[in-house]
């Protein structure tokens, strides 16, 4: 057991730091999202720098991989950077280079990145699938909750190749766990949005952060967060087991829905503002808490891995 | 960072639960259902911690020279989720080798060492805390019970409240204001105090949680000898600061909580109830909250067992520990319904014991101030 980086794990880290002090942050993701786009740049740079590959390289793997992808998420980065270094790689998907989306078979999905998706990681029933798209497969579809979004096209449950036995389990397993980084990343993110507003913002002749009251309410999500970031590092250490990240993903994400609600809350109108750098991370906590079929179906996962109980959920590709 | 355990504190694991399968006796669950504070609990702590003794596993984690194994922080929280989990069988003891014993090695005379360390890891005496009085509780720098010198003696009056196992300790970690003009943490002082000593007086308060769960301690004209001052006369607030580091994660509440979650499970099971969305998701997220507090409990451990100064991880660690042991007692008299109405029922004495989880040890409030500053880094204004 060790909770501190190792030596090699702070030099990947400290050079993910300073990529991303270069191509990411509040105000990229704020001009990107204007136009709905997906951050190549940022994309390429992490490729070019090898952290895509981190989760099968030499000395390193899915912990590493996670705790890129906590930081990415914590920068706003707009990139499907965890569904290729984590869920990709769990599967031992081979994919082109470029954006990768990760959905159910379901007709009529919505998916995250879809649109501008090379590679689609398909959770088919009995086998995950591998979809290469053409530009205009997933037409896209605008939404309030800031990544761009694209309609998954029909009859995915068929299409591309199978990824072989066990791969649905294996993909769910790493979707999950690729979920629940990225919410640690963006919760962590919206709090520390917060604690600086409060810090400075004054009112009745006082800082507002100095209120117990508000206080309180942001140490009970910094204990939150917290949590959920050591339950999903643990998780992803341990290969992502079913339980674990079962456990880490519905923790996170319902935790998710409180940091949502609690830093809008406490930021007052500034944080409804394009301008203001909460809602850049904040919006995004409402698709990641959907996606998967949301914190209900990451908890029937739990009770059925733990307990071998709720096994009469809808499931996550159902 | 890596979350392996090493594989020597994983065997130990499974010596400890093999060791505790075959010393528990039958009727444990009865006995535990009352807390450790219980007359059974108390007493079947001195043949239980003897025995640990013996293994060599009591008071593993200090040091060889005091008669340890200078086990790690890893392998002393082994030790304590078995133990907790399982309803502490160790009783009040496990304050005597989590903190008690470390205090007098780091503050003690070679007189205190030589007498009090060896007995407790034997295992055969029983500590309890004498900290809170009725106008100093999460304010605790506002003791006011006199200790005033006389030759060499300290006469002690005064009065101490909530006391835990007081009533079977032979001794009182007590907490005493040595200077009568010293305000808040100047002049603060302990004393290693035989609870037998003349003038100390010691009476039970009724509570909803348990019978004698409470006590209050009077000391009227009490005369404790000198050679009882642990560490400097009016140093005594770092000594409590150095135990009480020791004491916030000292029980593995989580571990307790976690074992009855799965518990409840089963008998949602026998129920019919698991495959019931509510129920499912009820206990599913009860469970998240007990692997929250286990996971920032061993962030806690981490940093111990680096022997760092510990940090605000520490009330993170706290308050996660209550929520577990909370949200566990609420589902259990949820799911078992009514039969959580019978004083004993197993909802029940969980529930108890349980319910003080957020006030004892510091209260929660006070830990999310502490997090706000030192955590947070929020404004004080
Ligand atoms: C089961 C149990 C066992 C105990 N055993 C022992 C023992 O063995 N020895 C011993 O010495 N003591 C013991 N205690 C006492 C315990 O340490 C105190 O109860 C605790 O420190 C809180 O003090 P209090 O009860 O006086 O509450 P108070 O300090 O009166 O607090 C009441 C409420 O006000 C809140 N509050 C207080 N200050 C602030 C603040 N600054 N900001 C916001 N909110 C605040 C508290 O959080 C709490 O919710 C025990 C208590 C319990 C419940």
């Amino acid at each position: 057991m060790d909770f501190e980086l190792d030596e090699a794990q702070q030099a990947i880290l400290d050079a993910v730091a300073s990529l991303l002090d270069k191509h990411a942050g509040p105000a990229r993701a704020i001009e990107l999202a204007g136009t709905d786009a997906y951050d190549h740049e940022l994309d390429a740079a992490l490729a070019e720098s090898g952290f895509t590959e981190v989760a099968d390289a030499e000395g390193a793997g899915p912990l590493e991989a996670a705790l890129i992808s906590e930081a990415v998420a914590a920068a706003g980065g707009m990139v499907s950077f965890p569904a290729r270094a984590l869920v990709a790689a769990g599967v031992g998907a081979a994919l082109p280079p470029g954006p990768v989306a990760v959905c159910t078979a379901l007709p009529r999905g919505l998916v995250r990145f879809a649109s501008h998706a090379k590679s689609l990681l398909v959770l088919a029933p009995g086998e995950a699938r591998l979809v290469s798209l053409e530009p205009g497969d997933c037409a896209p579809v605008r939404s309030s909750f800031a990544y761009p979004m694209g309609q998954a096209p029909g009859g995915l449950a068929a299409a591309g190749d199978a990824l072989g036995e066990g791969s649905a389990d294996t993909l769910v397993r790493w979707w999950r766990l690729a979920l629940a980084v990225e919410a640690v990343g963006t919760m962590a993110a919206c709090l520390e949005v917060t604690t600086s507003y409060l810090s400075q913002r004054r009112q009745f002749g006082r800082t507002i952060g100095s209120f117990q009251a508000v206080q309180h309410r942001l140490a009970e999500l910094a204990i939150q967060i917290e949590a959920s970031r050591w339950l999903v590092r643990e998780a992803a250490f341990q290969g992502a087991p079913a339980e674990g990240v079962a456990t880490a993903s519905a923790y996170a994400l319902a935790a998710a829905g409180q940091v949502f609600a609690e830093t809008h809350q406490l930021s007052g109108a500034i944080g409804f503002t394009r301008e203001h750098d909460l809602h850049v991370f904040s919006m995004r906590l409402q698709a990641l808490r959907i996606e998967m079929g949301g914190v209900a179906e990451h908890r029937r996962a739990v009770a059925r891995e733990r307990w071998g109980g709720g096994a009469s959920g809808r499931g996550v590709g159902a | 960072m890596e979350f392996d355990w090493a594989p020597e504190d994983a065997r130990h694991r499974d010596e400890i639960r093999a060791f505790l399968a075959e010393v528990l006796p039958a009727d444990w669950e009865e006995i535990s259902k009352h807390g450790p504070g219980s007359d059974t609990q108390a007493a079947f702590s001195k043949t239980f911690c003897a025995r640990m003794a013996e293994r060599g596993w009591l008071t593993q984690h200090w040091p060889a020279a005091y008669g340890g194994r200078d086990a790690s922080a890893w392998r002393h929280a082994v030790v304590g989720e078995e133990m907790w989990a399982i309803g502490e069988p160790r009783g009040a003891q496990y304050m005597n080798v989590n903190w008690i014993g470390p205090a007098i090695m780091r503050f003690g005379s070679e007189e205190q060492k030589a007498f009090h360390l060896p007995r407790i890891s034997r295992g055969e005496v029983l500590w309890c805390q004498g900290f809170s009085e009725p106008e100093a509780g999460s304010d605790l720098v506002a003791l006011r019970t006199l200790a005033l010198r006389e030759g060499d003696e300290y006469v002690v009056n005064g009065s101490k409240i909530w006391t835990s196992y007081v009533d079977n300790a032979e001794f009182i970690f007590l907490l005493v204001r040595t200077d009568p003009e010293s305000k808040r943490h100047k002049g603060v002082s302990v004393l290693l105090c035989p609870v037998d000593t003349p003038g100390v007086e010691v009476r039970e308060i009724p509570s909803v949680v348990g019978a004698r769960y409470f006590h209050e301690v009077f000391f009227s004209d009490a005369r404790v000898p000198v050679s009882a001052l642990l560490g400097p006369e009016g140093e005594g607030w770092n000594v409590v600061n150095y135990a009480l580091q020791y004491e916030r994660v000292g029980a593995a509440r989580y571990a307790r909580a976690a074992r009855t979650l799965d518990r409840l499970a089963e008998l949602a099971r026998e129920r019919g109830m698991l495959d019931d969305p509510t129920w499912v998701e009820k206990l599913a997220e009860a469970r998240g909250v007990c692997e929250a507090a286990r996971v920032l409990t061993y962030k806690v451990i981490d940093e111990r067992a680096k022997g760092r100064p510990p940090s605000a991880d520490t009330q993170l660690a706290r308050v996660a520990g209550t929520r577990a042991d909370s949200a566990v007692a609420n589902l259990a008299v949820e799911l078992l319904g009514a039969e959580a109405l019978e004083y004993g029922s197993y909802a029940d004495a969980n529930f108890r014991l349980a319910m003080t989880a957020g006030v004892a040890v510091g209260a929660t409030e006070v830990q999310l101030n502490l997090i706000a500053s030192r955590f947070l880094g929020l404004p004080r204004d």
